[in-house]
This record gives C-alpha cells, sequence and structure tokens, in this order.
C-alpha cells in the first residue's frame, strides 16, 4: 500500500503550503479550500456537467424515483433484467462507502469493489475514454446528491450470465482499452466530438448494431438499431436513412431542444437524452459533436423486415377518422403542431420507417420530453384504443404524412404487445 | 410576469411559463367561458383562437406564445362571421348541455374564415377534435353550412 503514505503526505504538504498562504495572505478563507472531503465548487460544477454529458441520471433513476436512486429496470433479451444501481452518497445502499478509486475503476473499467464485474449495460468501455480525472470530478458531484437509503431490487440474469466473471473474456472483444489519444490528422475539434460521441455520450450502445458478442459493431457503426422496442436511427452521413440530409443547423436545434423543423420531435429514450443530457452541452461541445458525427462513413439502414401485405383500404379510412378525432387536436391533420411547434411531425425519421417501431411505440407509451420552455409530453394512447385502432392510426399517419408504404396490418400492435 | 394579448386587451400574469394557456384564462384572468375538458387536447373544449386559428389552450404553454394575440369565446361579439356562426347556432338550437360549445363555436369560426363553404367531408375533419357528449354533432354541421350562408 504505497498510496496512501504518499496520499498523506501530499495533503501534509498541500496543508503546509496552505497555512504558509495563509501567513502570508491575510484575506485567506481556509473554509473555501478544497480536500479530498469537501471538493471545491469548481469541481463540483464541473463533474455535473460531466455527469449530464454521460447521462448518468436517467438510467439510475426508476420511474418516478429519487434521481441517481437506481431500481430501472433493463430487460436483456435472453439474459434477463438488470437493475440499476443506486449511485447516491448512501454508504449502506449507493456508493458513499467506496474510494474515489474504486469509483474511477468502475467507470471505467467496470470492476466494482470486491472485484465484482459490471455488465456493460453499465458503458464503462465507453466511459473508458474519460480521464480518471474526470470521473473524480463526476464522483465529487455525486457527494453533493440527497443520499438515498433503498437498494434497488436484486438483478434476476440467467445461467450463465449470472456469473460476473463472463465479462472478463467479453471485454477482451469489447472492453476498455487503456487510453484514447487524440488523432493528430484530425483538428482539435473533431477530437473533442469524438471523446464526446463514442465516451459519455456512448451513441453506440443503441445507435450501433450488435456483433455476436453483443459488443456494438464496428463494421456497421452508427447503421441505427433496434433497442427496448424503439429504433435508434442512422446517425452515420448516409444521404437517404442517416444525417446526410441534415443540415448543421438542424441537428443543432434537436440536439439543444430535441426538436428541428422537418425532422420531428425526440421521444422515447431519444427524448430522454436530450432532457437529461444533450441540452446541457455548451455551444462549443455542440459544434464538436456535430463535426465528428459528420464524419461517420456512411452505413445503409437494414431492411424492413416485415413481409405482410400491409393495411387494407378499409384500415386506411378507418385510420383517417380516428386521426382526425385522436390526433389532429395537436398535429392538425397536415402533421403541422396545432398548439406548438414541438408538435411538428412532418419530416420525421419516425415517419419514413415502414415498420413503424417508433410510430406505434410512441402512439402506444406517450412521450415525454424536457426543454428550457417547461415539459412537453404526448399522451399515451395504448389504454384508450383497441389495437386494431392504433395500428390503423399508424398505418395512415405513416401514408399520408410519411409518403411511407407501411409494411404492416392492422394486427402490428397486438403482436407487438404480445411479444413483449 | 408574462404579457398575454387576449381579446385586443394586454393582460400582466404572473405564472411561470409552462402553465397552459387555459388556466391563465380562467383562473388568473377570469375569462370562464373557455371551458376546461380533458387537459390533452383531446376533446376541444377549451378551443380558443391564436393568430385567428384554432388551438386548444390546455395543451399550449404561455411562454410559447411569443405576443401572438389570443381570441376566446368572449371576444368575438363584433366579428360579423362570429355573429353569422352565433345566428346560426340559435336559429336552430343547437346546443344541448352547452358545455362543449364554445369550443364547437371556436372551431367552426376558424374552419369557416379558413373556407368559407366547406363540404360535410370538410366539416368532419375539421370538427373531429371537437367531442359532444350530448351528440349535437348533426346540428352542428347543418349550423355551419347556414353560417356559410349567412355571411356569403
Amino acid at each position: 500500500m504505497i498510496v496512501l503514505p504518499l496520499a498523506k503526505r501530499l495533503i501534509t504538504t498541500a496543508i503546509t503550503g496552505l497555512a504558509v498562504t495563509c501567513l502570508t495572505l491575510a484575506a485567506c478563507q481556509p473554509a473555501t479550500a478544497a480536500s479530498p472531503d469537501h471538493p471545491d465548487p469548481a469541481t463540483i460544477a464541473r463533474g455535473q456537467y460531466l455527469a449530464r454529458l454521460a447521462d448518468c441520471e436517467a438510467c439510475h433513476t426508476a420511474p418516478g424515483g429519487m434521481p441517481f436512486a437506481g431500481g430501472r429496470p433493463f430487460e436483456i433479451p435472453g439474459m434477463g433484467t438488470l437493475y440499476a444501481s443506486n449511485i447516491t452518497p448512501d454508504p449502506a445502499s449507493g456508493i458513499g462507502a467506496w474510494s474515489d478509486d474504486e469509483f474511477v475503476r468502475a467507470v471505467r473499467a467496470g470492476i466494482s469493489p470486491g472485484w465484482k464485474h459490471l455488465y456493460p449495460a453499465m458503458p464503462y468501455q465507453d466511459y473508458a475514454r474519460m480521464t480518471p480525472d474526470e470521473i473524480r470530478a463526476i464522483r465529487a458531484y455525486l457527494t453533493t446528491i440527497k443520499p438515498v437509503a433503498r437498494k434497488p431490487p436484486a438483478n434476476a440474469i440467467r445461467f450463465p450470465f449470472s456469473i460476473r466473471a463472463i465479462m472478463i473474456g467479453w471485454n477482451l472483444f469489447n472492453g476498455p482499452s487503456s487510453s484514447y489519444p487524440d488523432d493528430p490528422s484530425h483538428t482539435p475539434q473533431w477530437n473533442r466530438g469524438r471523446t464526446l460521441v463514442e465516451g459519455p455520450g456512448h451513441c453506440a450502445e443503441c445507435h450501433s448494431p450488435r456483433n455476436l458478442t453483443m459488443g456494438t459493431s464496428h463494421s456497421h457503426a452508427y447503421a441505427g438499431a433496434i433497442t427496448a422496442g424503439w429504433t435508434a436511427y442512422n446517425l452515420s452521413s448516409d444521404l437517404k436513412s442517416g444525417l446526410g440530409s441534415w443540415s448543421d443547423e438542424a441537428l443543432n436545434a434537436y440536439l439543444t431542444t430535441g426538436h428541428a423543423n422537418g425532422h420531428g420531435t425526440a421521444a422515447g429514450p431519444m427524448a430522454e437524452v436530450i432532457s437529461y443530457s444533450l441540452r446541457f452541452m455548451t455551444q462549443s461541445d455542440r459544434a464538436a459533436m456535430i463535426t465528428y458525427l459528420r464524419s461517420l462513413a456512411p452505413q445503409p439502414s437494414a431492411e424492413s423486415q416485415d413481409h405482410s401485405a400491409g393495411p387494407t383500404q378499409a384500415a386506411l379510412a378507418r385510420g383517417a377518422s380516428l386521426f382526425a378525432g385522436a390526433c389532429s387536436g395537436c398535429h392538425l391533420t397536415t402533421g403541422a403542431g396545432r398548439q406548438i411547434d414541438f408538435a411538428t411531425i412532418s419530416g420525421a425519421s419516425t415517419l419514413k420507417d415502414p415498420d413503424g417501431h417508433n410510430l406505434i411505440q410512441v402512439i402506444l407509451e406517450g412521450s415525454q420530453l424536457t426543454t428550457d420552455q417547461g415539459q412537453i409530453s404526448m399522451p399515451r394512447f395504448g389504454a384508450g384504443y383497441s389495437d386494431g385502432d392504433l395500428s390503423d392510426i399508424a398505418a395512415y399517419t405513416l401514408l399520408t404524412l410519411g409518403k411511407t408504404r407501411p409494411a404492416f396490418d392492422t394486427n402490428a400492435v397486438s403482436t407487438i404487445k404480445n411479444s413483449k | 410576469m408574462l404579457t398575454v394579448r387576449v381579446n385586443n386587451t394586454d393582460y400582466q400574469a404572473d405564472v411561470t411559463p409552462d402553465t397552459p394557456l387555459l388556466w391563465v384564462l380562467r383562473d388568473v384572468l377570469g375569462l370562464t367561458g373557455t371551458k376546461f375538458g380533458c387537459g390533452i387536447a383531446e376533446c376541444g373544449a377549451c378551443t380558443v383562437h391564436l393568430d385567428g386559428k384554432a388551438v386548444r389552450a390546455c395543451s399550449l404553454p404561455v411562454g410559447l406564445l411569443n405576443g401572438r394575440p389570443v381570441t376566446t369565446i368572449e371576444g368575438i361579439g363584433n366579428d360579423p362571421l362570429a355573429q353569422a356562426v352565433q345566428k346560426a347556432w340559435m336559429d336552430i338550437d343547437v346546443v344541448q348541455c352547452g358545455y362543449c360549445q364554445p369550443g364547437q363555436i371556436m372551431s367552426a369560426i376558424a374552419l369557416l374564415r379558413d373556407n368559407p363553404h366547406p363540404t360535410d367531408t370538410d366539416i368532419d375533419a375539421a370538427m373531429s377534435g371537437n367531442i359532444c357528449r350530448c351528440g349535437t354533432y348533426l346540428r352542428i354541421r347543418q349550423a355551419i353550412h347556414n353560417a356559410a350562408g349567412l355571411s356569403a
């Protein structure tokens, strides 16, 4: 244990230095001095910014639960259910008893105290791109969160995945590298953007397809993928289905507010990312992120898997009359927002997907987006309409507002519900 | 303090920007002609005009008005088109319980302003978002046709 004496010596040196400075400067106020237990406000503010970039709160908060207290369930197909951990400073239920070094190792290497290997639903493989110093700043911020003395439910993971040591093998293929140096052939802005996207932003976790070991695919990076029933769209520079058709202005507006004219409004998991994370980015970080996203090699999106005959004329007619009653209160009959621009859905990727994944999800589940102008929400329609009605509304919406032929029929919503 | 222009008068309202316009109209300004129905823009009872277009006041945060003028059922008395709609409504006694009718009338006026001679299909499309639990739909449709004739 070399660390402790060294730390003690450093602290002693610091205290001696502080005392000397205090003697020199009569106005010195020791109460504002930083120590490991009482980080200075600048470090806390930096940690909060980094925690937002990394979107810690969205996953570590249960629906309607206390912030950072964990308990949010994650269903992993074929494996079982994981529950996000409590990362409040409570010593028993949270991470209050962890040292800073233990915290850094958990976040960057996926190993929590006692050599407990984390499952990569916690994207340590991406967070490793943040420096230990940055992770310590996040820790400093987390110590200011209200402690919550509640343990999340135990994970319900199937054998053999219940053996955490399996992750040692996974890490060999997909795990974190030791360092991620800047690429000198690119601008500092591009490098910053890469750090944001590949590191704290962990965009690939949803937007890249998975490889055979369930890691993110590098050969089809950012080609889009389906996670928990929602499609994370293609972020590559593909003109047809990627970001190639987006202007910088539109990307900037979308990343700031969750809405861009001609591209609709973020919903589902992306609305969470905007609400908890992206809208807090500085203008220069946002510009860097856009610069890097622009440089992603074009990748075609996967073709529609659904080969059903599509909706009948009767289904579309029923969809039209239901849309006029249920949807036009906010979206008019043209897809333009009646009350607010956030309800303008024309041009959204969701209206160009023949499988209608996100369209059906947002109709069933609704959506919540937090903006600087307050909460923007779409109510859930899943409880008030029959499955057939909802499928017909979706088919009509896709065809008329998205000019896209639906690859699903009246049974689409029942099929989705039964697959859950 | 937010400034809200309603029926050609500027009002000061001490509310947060995400307060729905309907709450400001009814609870702050006392303009209770506009009704609360569902609160999620599904029923049309709270329909008012924003820049002349029919909008649901329950789902419009006042912070997003940006100075655009609002007209409520209380503010339409001097408008010839609105007078024609009101007369058409009275001529055939459209109203039963009346709760949804301020919203129905505001939607009808907005429709006729955009489309002075709507067909049944036009009327059904424009009025679908206004629910009437007394089922006065047929009389509403007839009154809109009659008002189109009156104002022509």
